[in-house]
């Protein structure tokens, strides 16, 4: 078990800076994911972390001791990698006690080691296989042995579900998660995909151009973005975002937090707009309303609307965020925020009233 | 297409077909027919199709008329030591040129490809008079030294690395394996197809050999089969052909040996070697 | 620490190294050594009699008559073996291009003098060329066609050479292009057959344009090697009749022992030739050429 951080830490490829000065603690046994889009430099904080790539300045520690200098296959990390990386002239048992010999792991200590992995993962049969006659999912799972069986202080996971279909994804997810909790050790977890970063994770570290949006747990990050990329990464639909008109401020709130209707309501926030597009997806409707050249998107547990259909959208006021010019969110307890929330309740009312006379 | 053609079409164009091939593979059934034949069933016309009484004999004839053992046994070390050094060189040159960055890299691959492209035809004046200098003429090693560094290998071994995933290598790194036993234990295994293609290529290029042999050597103690067997005419007179294609065919025999046991491999190693 | 910093710093050119000696060794510095030998009047027996002679040996080189004839010799061979070789190779791979079984064997069986010797080759031949009691004046008497002289008259001893050459190399210039015609990916070809097109233009504007890099590939190979060809000729004809067949490589050969500065000087021309031939190709031809 270890925790780990970046000191300062600078990384670069040939005068690309991908990282500059960054910072980040992460702590022992806890589940973190980096997400963030591609090329935001998450792939490229987890193999400072292996090794694999050394960063250009700056330090990183693995608990509390600084392991720049010390090569990947002595740091005490496992990695897991998104095309799992297996040796493919190896059968499933050299691969998963490649690492322990090259260990000096005593002969029958490794057999030991190798049986007792196989079956927690459901490999026992197939130890003398070769990689190549197996499935998608059980060469996902000798990576994951094979990571295991070394008992690393931290296991790092690089996009490890991207490859697998999706019912598998979503199943890979809860033994993920039940692995975690079982080992207790350091997990990082990167992906661009944040489902699986609010499924799974203690900690998200949010980045973005190489630098750290948000750092928190993931009820957190959704309910209380800390700027517009957060706000607009997290969740599916994206919040919807538009402008205030004062200040270059925006507003914006869920999906899932507008109220559509037939008849003017009494919320807030609130326009007149017309639906346009109308997704079924089961248990939930997701609506596409336009109102004045903006979009929004609303999802609603019931489906009592169709498309072309004239509706008011609305929202209540404990719902609604504002971000400011420099992008981040104006706190509840800013005194900017109701002279904003009041900005918003005044337009909403006029353009109810000349809806309702259009109509 | 009218009715009748329809049904003379496939026979005929296998009737093409077989007489293509015939003319491809006759030649060394004649070979074959002439080495077992007397001087006097050489000479008949119309030609001796099919032996009388098969001679035998002519095979000794032809192995007594040089020390051939010697020639055979030259052969055969030449070959392999080529194949085995090259291969030894090859594999580390590959994998750096593939996998790790270093200054220079760029000049040096393009001395590789500069080396592929110059042909022995033009080096070998030089290089017989520096081993000559190195006093080596005497030994099997011109004809084996200079083909230390197959530069043709070497590219196709590279391109060969480049395709394995890099993840692969990592994760062999964090498995704590020496880049010694990265190339050794993974890449190696892993680039077989490409290495088998190689030793081919070089195995049959080496056998056959003539040109080289030739400038480099100056003693029957150091040539090679295919000189021997080239010498025949000199050896055992202009129109002795029993003899001569006897000998040949103990200078073929190896080759078509391997082919009939690997020709889906040479096939492919040709065609590889050939559109790459 | 710091040692295996620099050892990480080194390994690299550790690995390189021996196959970098072995370029070096005897690619490069032979070529260098043989651009020196060819300002020289070399002395085999004595080196310090060694003398420099500046241009002498390649103005000597453009002036001899009988270089002249090589190079013809060895361009008339090029273009024979080079044009012979194409058309037939193409032909036959179209042909055989079906993957059918026998087609497969057929392939195999053009394929097998390639991976022969060419002493076998060239030592097959002559029994069959030879004048009196060779197969071919055999067969050619059987459909009341005269015999040749082949190797042994002047007039046809390049051409029986060529043949020799193309019929041990069309096997693998074969399947080259089959392989090549086999990656065409079948889609087109439907897309045409929707098209309506007729068979001859699917193979002048589909075919042959996507084989065509394959094709330009051969087109550098067979004339490189055609220009280095030495084995069939010494074997076979031994340059003769009357000269009728030394060749560039030949021509060196023979005075690589008595004249080596003027051999060396020959090396030089026939190099820069070689490289002249790749670049031309290249820059001419790489525009007509299709790649995808």
């Amino acid at each position: 078990m270890a925790s780990i951080e970046f000191v300062n830490v600078t990384q670069s490829f040939d005068k690309n800076v991908i990282i500059k000065d960054l910072n980040l603690k992460i702590e022992d046994g806890k589940f973190t994911v980096l997400v963030g889009p591609s090329g935001c430099g998450k792939t490229t904080l987890l193999r400072m972390i292996a090794g694999l790539d050394p960063q250009t300045s700056g330090s990183v520690l693995i608990n509390g001791k600084d392991v720049t200098r010390i090569p990947p296959g002595q740091r005490g990390v496992a990695m897991v990698f998104q095309n799992y990386a297996i040796y493919p002239t190896m059968s499933v048992r050299e691969n998963i006690e490649f690492g322990l010999k090259n260990n000096k792991v005593p002969k029958d200590e490794r057999k030991r080691l190798v049986e007792s992995i196989s079956e927690t993962v459901g490999l026992a049969g197939y130890l003398d296989r070769k990689p190549s006659t197996l499935s998608g999912g059980q060469r996902q799972r000798i990576a994951l042995a094979r990571a295991m069986v070394k008992k690393p202080s931290v296991f790092l996971m690089d996009e490890p579900l991207s490859n697998l279909d999706a019912k598998l994804r979503v199943q890979m997810r809860i033994e993920l998660i039940e692995m975690h909790k079982k080992l207790g050790t350091t997990f990082v977890y990167v992906t661009h995909d944040q489902v699986e970063a609010m499924s799974m994770a203690d900690t998200i570290v949010l980045m973005n151009q190489g630098q750290i949006q948000q750092e928190a747990a993931p009820e957190v990050i959704y309910r209380q973005p800390n700027n517009l990329f957060a706000a607009q990464f997290i969740g599916v639909p994206p919040m919807n975002i538009a402008e205030l008109g004062i200040d270059n401020v925006m507003f914006g709130f869920r999906p899932e937090s507008g109220v559509l209707s037939t008849e003017p309501l009494a919320t807030h926030f609130q326009v007149p707009g017309t639906i346009v597009t109308r997704e079924m997806l089961g248990s939930e409707t997701i609506y596409q309303v336009k109102s004045e050249e903006q979009a929004y998107m609303i999802k609603c547990t019931e489906d009592r609307f169709v498309v072309d259909q004239e509706v008011y959208l609305g929202v209540e006021a404990g719902n609604l965020f504002f971000f400011g010019a420099d992008e981040n969110r104006i706190d509840r307890e800013d005194g900017r925020f109701s002279s904003y929330l009041e900005a918003l309740g005044g337009r909403s009312k006029v353009l109810v009233m000349r809806g309702q006379a259009n109509g | 297409m009218s009715f009748e053609w329809k049904y003379v079409r496939a026979p005929l164009s296998f009737l093409l077909k077989a007489i293509v091939l015939m003319i491809f593979i006759f030649p060394f059934l004649w070979m074959i027919s002439t080495s077992l034949q007397t001087f006097q069933e050489t000479l008949t016309f119309p030609p001796t199709w099919i032996p009388s009484i098969p001679q035998w004999v002519n095979f000794s004839t032809a192995m007594n008329a040089g020390p051939f053992l010697t020639y055979a046994r030259n052969s055969i070390i030449v070959t392999f030591s080529v194949i085995l050094i090259q291969v030894l060189v090859m594999i580390p040159a590959a994998y750096a040129f593939a996998k790790y960055r270093f200054a220079g890299k760029e000049i040096l691959f393009s001395f590789v490809l500069l080396a592929f492209m110059i042909p022995g035809q033009v080096t070998f004046i030089p290089v017989y008079l520096m081993l000559a200098d190195w006093g080596l003429i005497n030994s099997l090693l011109p004809q084996i030294l200079p083909f230390m560094a197959n530069a043709f290998g070497i590219f196709l071994l590279r391109q060969y690395f480049m395709q394995i995933p890099q993840e692969i290598i990592e994760s062999a790194r964090l498995d704590n394996a020496s880049e010694f036993k990265i190339i050794w234990k993974i890449m190696v295994p892993m680039s077989m197809p490409a290495l088998a293609t190689i030793a081919l290529f070089s195995f049959v290029s080496h056998w056959n050999d003539y040109f080289w042999p030739l400038v480099m050597t100056d003693s029957a103690a150091v040539r090679p089969l295919t000189m021997g067997i080239a010498m025949l005419r000199e050896t055992e007179g202009i129109s002795n052909w029993h003899i001569i294609m006897a000998g040949n065919v103990v200078l073929v025999i190896p080759i078509l040996i391997v082919y009939l046991f690997a020709s889906k491999q040479i096939v492919k190693a040709f065609v590889y070697s050939g559109i790459k | 620490m710091d040692k295996k910093r620099i050892w990480e710093a080194v390994r690299p050119y550790v690995m390189i190294l021996p196959a970098m000696t072995g370029i070096v060794l005897f690619v490069l510095y032979p070529v260098a050594y043989l651009i020196k030998l060819s300002f020289y009047k070399y002395n085999l027996m004595n080196k310090d009699k060694s003398k420099f002679i500046g241009t002498d040996n390649y103005t000597q080189i453009f002036s001899r008559e009988d270089f002249y004839t090589a190079l013809l010799n060895t361009v008339v061979y090029t273009i024979g073996v080079v044009v012979l070789t194409l058309v037939l190779s193409l032909i036959i791979a179209v042909w055989l291009n079906k993957r059918k079984r026998f087609n497969a064997i057929v392939q195999a069986g053009i394929f097998t003098p390639h991976i022969i010797s060419i002493v076998s080759v060239a030592l097959v031949w002559m029994w069959l060329m030879e004048p009196n009691h060779g197969l071919l004046n055999f067969l050619l008497k059987t459909f009341g066609l005269p015999g040749s002289t082949w190797l042994q008259n002047s007039s046809t001893a390049m051409i029986s050479i060529i043949i020799v050459s193309v019929w041990q190399n069309i096997g693998y210039y074969t399947l080259i292009i089959v392989a090549a015609l086999q990656s065409i990916p079948p889609s087109i070809y439907e897309a045409a057959a929707l098209d309506n097109a007729s068979k001859f233009q699917v193979f002048r504007k589909i075919t042959l344009p996507l084989i065509s890099p394959q094709l330009f590939f051969i087109l550098i190979i067979m004339t490189i090697g055609s220009f280095k060809v030495f084995d069939t000729v010494k074997i076979m004809t031994g340059g003769g009749p009357n000269g009728a067949t030394t060749t560039l490589v030949y021509y060196i050969y023979e005075f690589r022992t008595n004249s080596i500065g003027y051999a060396s000087a020959t090396g030089v021309v026939l190099m820069a030739i070689i490289a002249l031939l790749t670049v031309v190709y290249f820059r001419v031809l790489s525009k007509k050429v299709h790649y995808q």
